[in-house]
């Protein structure tokens, strides 16, 4: 996957990025970095609405970690590790598990168990200029 | 006939073992993980690792304080969700055990739905709200507007399509730069300054569904702009920010509800869930009561936390319907109202 970007500037048009960023991403880890409020859980949202989740999608802030399904039967697990503090946390909670099935892991606040992630991933970064226009640049990432 | 039913609760942070005759409470013990203001929130395996610990220690003070014995209840009742799964599965293998052991009907309980009913529970300071009643859950986890028909038919009218109202208050509350939880230092706070000191945009949400996450950027955009120009805005303006946002996040949760009180016709407001512990929303219902003929329910404090008391509660609703569970229930940490 060559880098790929994209701008938003409502809610709207996250929507139609999110579908033309669900043809690029392939199923497993995709993190989303981004200062908080510029719209990761919404990204997420319209991502699993891109994938065909008939439920409401909501912030997993609370619940650590949220299951969708897919139109196509396809387990999605929506992460947020904004509460984390201790890496360990995450891997008692089964992240090793979840890495190793190959299901559509979207993850928001990855910096927080950054040790713990596998060296191949795919990145959205989310950036906003002055106007507050989103910026949501896509790579995938070998260190 | 007197029923004595132990409703375990273990969904989240606090482990809490009750012990219910009919509508009455006999004890209502909680083991509070004091340990994850340390971590700044609630951290799955230590929930899961500190309810091992406290349940069975809970469980022998609620019948010393009952002064029950194992042998004189006659079921036993758990949170089977939503929750944090590894925290779910402490109760939930509990009670299968107990039930087991005693041989004594397993009732399963729906943490949203016991929230709800923890309304009916039967002490000298609570009155109980006639059905049916409206009843807005507003938590860390949590925005729902209810339609509560009975102890049994409840109607999700609509809920949160993205952060819940305690989140937008913590997050909130983390933009300024105040400590988790900051629900409470926002609420004290906001007791000194002007709610009209400042104005952020309210989503516009179609039928009875709520939106935080919109309010959480206007409010850091707001912020960022303000820091800019006066690096000491925050700290000059706490009071006053922590007001307006109470204000705000008031408004949205009240705008839908008086939608919901006029479209369903029902006047008896109940609210559940740890937000109601907010003084602004307190305030807010008390003036509809004067304005709108509301009649307005808040449960005791000890209620809106959870607690096993509401567990076992709705459990007694259940078990007058003899819906009992066998051991092949599971936990689940997504559940929705209707199960």
């Amino acid at each position: 996957m060559a880098e790929s970007s994209f701008k938003a500037s409502n809610v709207e048009e996250v929507s139609v990025v999110a579908e033309k960023v669900i043809r690029v991403l392939k199923p497993g880890l995709v993190l989303l970095v981004g200062e908080m409020g510029l719209g990761k859980t919404t990204l997420i949202k319209a991502l699993c609405e891109a994938l065909g989740v008939e439920e409401t999608v909501s912030s997993p802030t609370f619940s650590i970690v949220n299951e969708y399904q897919g139109a196509a039967g396809e387990k999605i697990y929506h992460f947020d590790w904004y509460r984390i503090e201790d890496e360990e946390e995450a891997l008692a909670i089964g992240l090793d598990e979840y890495l190793a099935d190959g299901d559509w892991l979207f993850m928001e606040w990855p910096e927080k168990i950054s040790n713990l992630l596998p060296l191949d991933y795919q990145l959205i970064s989310l950036t906003a200029d002055a106007d507050g226009v989103r910026q949501i640049s896509l790579r995938t990432v070998h260190e | 006939m007197e029923i004595n039913i132990l409703g375990i609760e273990s969904s989240c942070d606090d482990t809490s073992i009750a012990i219910t005759q009919n509508r009455k409470i006999l004890a209502n013990v909680t083991a509070n993980q004091e340990i994850h203001a340390e971590y700044g929130g609630v951290v799955p395996e230590l929930a899961s690792r500190a309810h091992q610990q406290n349940i069975i220690p809970s469980l022998d003070k609620a019948l010393k304080e009952a002064q029950l014995e194992l042998e004189d209840l006659d079921a036993i009742a758990f949170t089977s969700g939503p929750g944090l799964l590894g925290s779910l599965l402490v109760g939930t293998s509990f009670a299968k055990s107990l039930s087991l052991a005693l041989d004594i009907p397993l009732i399963e309980v729906n943490h949203m739905r016991a929230h709800i009913l923890a309304h009916m529970i039967e002490t000298e300071d609570q009155i109980n709200p006639e059905f049916p009643f409206l009843c807005l859950t507003v938590s860390g986890g949590h925005t729902q507007i209810i339609v509560v028909k009975s102890p049994y038919e409840m109607e999700l009218l609509g809920e949160t399509i993205d952060d819940a109202a305690g989140e937008a208050f913590d997050k909130a509350g983390k933009i300024m730069g105040l400590p988790y939880p900051a629900g409470p230092i926002i609420d004290q706070k906001a007791k000194l300054g002007n709610p009209q000191a400042f104005n952020f945009a309210k989503p516009r949400m179609k039928d009875y569904e709520f939106s935080f996450s919109g309010l959480k950027t206007s409010i850091l955009y707001f912020l960022q702009k303000a820091v800019k120009e006066n690096p000491e805005f925050i700290a000059e303006n706490l009071n006053d920010l922590c007001a307006s946002i109470q204000r705000t996040i008031i408004d949205i949760l009240m705008d839908k509800l008086e939608k919901a009180a006029k479209d369903t016709g029902i006047s008896r407001i109940a609210i559940a869930g740890g937000v109601s512990a907010n003084s602004g929303l307190r305030q807010a219902l008390k003036e509809r009561e004067q304005n709108l003929a509301w009649q307005c329910y808040i449960p005791k404090f000890e209620f809106t936390t959870d607690n096993g008391a509401m567990i076992a509660i709705n459990a007694y609703y259940k078990f007058l319907e003899k819906d009992f569970c066998d051991l092949s229930v599971v936990a689940k940490a997504r559940k929705a109202l209707s199960l």
